[in-house]
């Protein structure tokens, strides 16, 4: 390893678009009606068997409507519990606690999955991660199981992914009906954030060894959605570790740190006295936002609350 | 006459060492300037030095520079040489002395367990202990705690009735460093989430490098460079068997505990500051010893000073390589050291082995 990188998100492929592709070419390819009178409206297709392609590029066919779900990621996890079949729930990924309920579900291990666990809850669909590709996915996969990869790299990829996870569960309608309400708040957000006539600088503080946000990472996307000037905007890397003294002299108006409470205790006040802080604007101005780390890490439907969160300590005053 | 590391008579070293020894002494202060001068924000050679000439005699130059520049010199960029310097030569030295101590030329400054037990420390401080908003982090009194406990337990554990022979101690060393390491890994499972601030940890270096730590780490090292200076060149005499070594009036057993403990002292004190930096208290011994030879009188405080200038220059290199973003300082020196011990190695193998 040549380099620092925080082990957060690995790589995908995008599907963006290949949906609305799929729906054309089905329709060009329909065998044209006898008769071109009117007709009523057909009912809908039946939701099973679904066929689905996610973002390992793994074309997926579940044949009956899932009801034994596991996930291998909170936000995953999160994402069901959103489609309203949380029930469903046969086994969730550690750190799975919101909504609290998914804290009572069982457990069978994140980045290493516990795959004789996983197996004995007999699952007839599996929600994996971009960071299961190289040890979990395949072994689940080769012993018959249905797997599902998601992994987003921005918001847009997100609420595919959710549309995605509402056909395979036969929750079109309330995937579609999330969607749309997440996609009308961050237009909302978007359209605050456009009446801001500043773009200030921000560090954004994973860890106060300074691993911060840099190109190719969700939060850098959120950060420029949000107008504002990612300081590690330069970096070569999604996870970078910034020096400090490239940090002061890039002078940061806003600090965000998400090391906060049990992630890292730091507080608005810890950072403050940190030595040699005190020439950098965002302490002298008093702008230091802690902000809940699930609510950026999890590409999750909470990451609308996160991205709000971000927009607001840019920009508070257009959201008073 | 004394014998060198394989019981070969020591090659009369004294007659070129001083002119070397004075080039190093050179070496390493022009090491420290060229490190405080350059860094990734790129500040003005002459301004770098205005900054500090102002600070060390308030008033002498108007100050026509930015208050951050001032920050980026004495706040982040000074602290962080002197305290690569510091620990850089605390490893060296230590690793000189447990080499001449275990008669190892593979022994390094975590060979009694220093290591695995200051990161043990360490982990349960950033995972067990609710994280408090403290202006001083308590992982760098847990992570000593743990470094002089894992010595101290070697150390019962090696002891063989009043004798502390070499072998046994090298097998507690590393029995309980494995041992310790397992439980570190078991607490970092535990960690959940706080995973990453423990491998943020156990990478080591010198981001965030305060003058506090500089002071938290400067009497442990002073006390600890004394000791291994003051009885360490009776390590030419621990070359020779025990026996032997006994009759020409050296109490082996009470020397060894000395320098084992003076080494793990300051070991310990720079693992708690900087994390776990390896290969420089390996590789920097043995360059000296190329160099100059093998006689520990001089070889200790040759070690020291070359150690503070080899962490010095590769930190320097860490933090300016691939700016903004930081390279692990571990990574250079056994980037560099390792090939460049090598080329000496295999230049001199043949005079000095």
């Amino acid at each position: 390893m040549f380099y620092r990188g925080l082990p957060l998100r690995a790589f995908g492929r995008r599907v963006r678009g290949f949906w609305l592709l799929l729906i054309l070419l089905l329709a060009a390819c329909a065998p044209p009606q006898g008769a071109p009178a009117p007709q009523p409206p057909s009912p809908p297709a039946p939701a099973f068997p679904a066929t689905v392609t996610d973002d390992d590029g793994q074309t997926v066919t579940i044949e009956r409507e899932p009801q034994r779900l596991i996930t291998l990621a909170p936000s995953n996890t999160e994402i069901v519990y959103a489609l309203g079949i949380g029930d469903r729930l046969v086994a969730v990924s550690d750190y799975s606690d919101y909504p609290p309920e998914a804290a009572a579900k069982p457990e069978v291990g994140y980045i290493r999955v516990d795959i004789e666990r996983v197996i004995a809850y007999n699952p007839d669909l599996i929600l994996a991660t971009g960071a299961h590709r190289q040890q979990v996915t395949p072994q689940l996969r080769q012993r018959g199981l249905k797997v599902i990869t998601l992994d987003p790299k921005n918001i847009d990829h997100l609420f595919d992914n959710i549309l995605l996870v509402g056909r395979a569960t036969g929750q079109t309608a309330a995937a579609e009906k999330l969607v749309a309400d997440l996609k009308a708040r961050v237009q909302q957000i978007e359209a605050k954030v456009r009446q801001a006539k500043t773009r200030p600088r921000v560090f954004f503080e994973l860890d106060k060894s300074l691993f911060t946000v840099g190109p190719g990472s969700f939060i850098h996307d959120m950060i420029v959605r949000a107008g504002g000037e990612n300081i590690a905007g330069d970096a070569d890397r999604p996870y970078p570790q910034l020096s400090l003294e490239v940090l002061l002299q890039r002078d940061p108006e806003v600090i965000i740190i998400t090391d906060i409470g049990p992630y890292g205790g730091e507080t608005p006040e810890s950072v403050r006295a940190r030595p040699g802080w005190q020439t950098i604007s965002a302490v002298k101005n008093d702008r230091i936002v802690p902000i809940n780390p699930d609510l950026v890490n999890r590409p999750g439907p909470r990451i609308v609350d996160g991205f709000e969160a971000i927009a607001r300590a840019l920009h508070p005053e257009v959201f008073s | 006459m004394t014998a060198g590391v394989h019981g070969r008579p020591i090659p009369t070293a004294r007659r070129r060492t001083l002119p070397a020894a004075l080039l190093l002494v050179g070496l390493v202060v022009a090491v420290g300037l060229l490190a405080v001068s350059f860094g990734p924000v790129r500040i003005p050679v002459p301004t770098v030095w205005a900054i500090i000439l102002n600070r060390l005699i308030s008033g002498l130059i108007e100050p026509d520079w930015p208050p951050t520049l001032a920050t980026i010199v004495l706040d982040v960029r000074l602290p962080r040489v002197i305290l690569a310097g510091l620990v850089g030569s605390a490893l060296a030295a230590a690793g000189a002395t447990y080499q001449g101590l275990f008669r190892n030329p593979l022994a390094d400054p975590y060979i009694l367990g220093v290591a695995s037990g200051a990161a043990l420390g360490a982990s349960l401080a950033i995972v067990a202990l609710p994280p408090t908003p403290l202006p001083v982090s308590p992982v760098p009194a847990l992570a000593f705690t743990g470094a002089v406990l894992a010595v101290a337990a070697v150390y019962l554990l090696g002891r063989v009735d009043h004798r502390l022979p070499t072998t046994t101690l090298i097998l507690a060393g590393v029995a309980v460093g494995s041992f310790l390491s397992a439980l570190n890994t078991y607490v970092m499972i535990l960690g959940g989430n706080r995973i990453v601030q423990v491998i943020a940890w156990l990478l080591g270096g010198f981001t965030g490098a305060t003058w506090f730590q500089v002071t938290l780490m400067l009497p442990y090292l002073l006390a600890g460079l004394l000791v291994l200076i003051a009885f360490g060149y009776r390590l030419n005499v621990l070359q020779l068997e025990d026996e032997e070594a006994r009759q020409l009036g050296v109490d082996v057993d009470r020397l060894r505990l000395l320098l084992a403990v003076g080494g793990a002292l300051i070991t310990a004190a720079a693992v708690a500051v900087s994390g776990i930096i390896g290969f420089v208290g390996l590789v920097v011994p043995h360059l000296v010893r190329l160099v100059f030879g093998p006689n520990y009188r001089t070889l200790l405080p040759l070690t020291a000073l070359a150690g503070a200038g080899f962490m010095v220059l590769a930190d320097l290199a860490a933090r300016t390589l691939l700016s903004p973003v930081e390279v692990p300082v571990g990574v250079v020196t056994a980037f560099v050291g390792g090939p460049f011990f090598l080329f000496l190695l295999q230049r001199r193998k043949r005079e000095v082995f």
